[in-house]
């Protein structure tokens, strides 16, 4: 799926993509080191969540194993239950960014989300969880940094994604993006699956964009988000939501929008009313990005340990 | 509600102190067909000026906006994720009926 529109799109200047790696990077650093530090508690835990197995000491009984217990006469004593270490896990993160014109021309969500990007991507590198991925997608989807490809170690690979960042796509096909990530984590799985045993593979898609998708498609997009969920993809939505251009009411916050009933007469709803994302996050700036995506994934394991 | 088209985002502005609207209801979707009554019908509502009947007419880029919103976008090049600014007055022109919107 790297080929798409490949030889259309232009990119931008090397080294400028060089500069602005390098000066998010520095800018960043305090927030990659943070997030990394809160993310490697979440992602990597020490101890498992959950009491199993059968064992002669534990800590809690296994309420399943006493009648068999006493019917053999005291001899199947495996009746306790342990914290058992966890199984290694694996991560594949795909971090989607909004490549749109909406992003760019008189917005700063382009900027902010390429900072964002960066900062997420260094905190990732640092981790060393696994492997990341970076699509972009406006009116088509495109690779800018293959799955399997090595981390953001240099500044290098970090330029060679930020290249394809451009912001003049004429639309933002969200429908299109969810199709294209549920299909890449479908073969990514089975790939990982030949490689390695053994592994508890996880798969992340972080979507870094304006918000800014046609509510006729917010209908489209529930069934693939069902989808994703049944196939263990976790999406995460981060709306790039720039406070200091938007503090005169320009953030899609308090954004309206306006249809009219069957008599013609004016209706106006909120516009994120109908957003369809469960787990959605509004950045403003971007130094609270690395806390409020912490509390989103801290709280989403919990719920899928529970 | 699910909108049926596509949407454009637009900017209201006015230079009229007595039919401002509050920042926060500046920035609007509204359907991408829409002509200068529907947009006139929607700043008169009860939730953005309240102002019953007033026709409006709307300048985009200086000049007034005679075609519908898509059809402005298509003749000066720009795609559904521009974000239009719409500066509303108060209409000279005596109110003609218009059966579309
Ligand atoms: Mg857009």
């Amino acid at each position: 799926a790297t080929h798409l529109n490949e030889t259309e799109r232009t990119l931008r200047d090397f080294s400028e993509a060089l500069n602005m790696w390098t000066k998010f990077q520095t800018k960043t650093h305090p927030l990659s080191l943070s997030l990394s530090s809160q993310l490697r508690l979440i992602l990597t835990p020490s101890q498992s969540t959950k009491l199993s197995g059968s064992f002669r000491t534990g800590k809690r009984l296994n309420i399943k194993k006493i009648i068999p217990y006493i019917a053999s006469s005291y001899k199947r004593d495996k009746i306790w239950m342990r914290r058992s270490i966890p199984s290694k896990r694996a991560y594949q993160i795909l971090l989607c960014v909004d490549d749109s014109s909406s992003m760019g021309e008189n917005s700063s969500s382009g900027r902010l989300a390429l900072e964002s990007l960066v900062m997420v991507a260094r905190a990732l590198t640092m981790l060393e969880v696994g492997q990341v991925g970076v699509l972009g997608f406006g009116t088509d989807v495109f690779v800018a940094h293959d799955l399997t490809a090595p981390l953001f170690a240099s500044h290098d690979a970090g330029a060679r994604a930020l290249q394809h960042f451009t912001f003049r796509q004429e639309g933002t096909d969200m429908v299109r993006l969810l199709r294209s990530t549920i299909d890449q984590f479908r073969d990514a799985r089975l790939l990982q699956a030949g490689s390695s045993s053994g592994e508890d593979l996880w798969q992340l898609a972080l979507i870094l964009s304006d918000g800014l998708v046609q509510s006729k498609d917010h209908a489209r997009l529930r069934p693939l988000l069902r989808e994703a969920m049944e196939q263990r993809v976790m999406v995460v939505f981060i709306v790039m939501d720039d406070a200091a251009q938007n503090k005169k009411g320009r953030s899609v916050l308090e954004l309206n929008q306006a249809t009219f009933d069957p008599d013609g007469v004016p209706v106006i709803h909120r516009y994120l009313d109908s957003f369809p994302f469960p787990y959605y996050l509004i950045v403003h700036h971007l130094e609270d990005l690395p806390g409020a995506l912490a509390a989103l994934l801290r709280t989403w394991f919990a719920e899928v340990n529970a | 509600m699910e909108p049926q088209g596509a949407q454009v985002k637009v900017t209201f502005t006015t230079t009229e102190a007595d039919i401002q609207l509050p920042e926060a209801k500046r920035q609007l979707l509204v359907p991408a067909d829409i002509r200068r009554y529907g947009l006139s019908r929607i700043l008169n509502s009860e939730s953005m000026l309240d102002t019953g009947a007033i026709p409006f007419d709307f300048l985009v880029n200086g000049s007034f906006l005679r075609t519908s919103l898509d059809e402005y976008l298509q003749s000066n090049g720009l795609s559904l994720e521009s974000n239009v600014s719409l500066q509303y007055v108060r209409s000279l022109i005596p109110p003609v009926y218009e059966a579309s919107f």
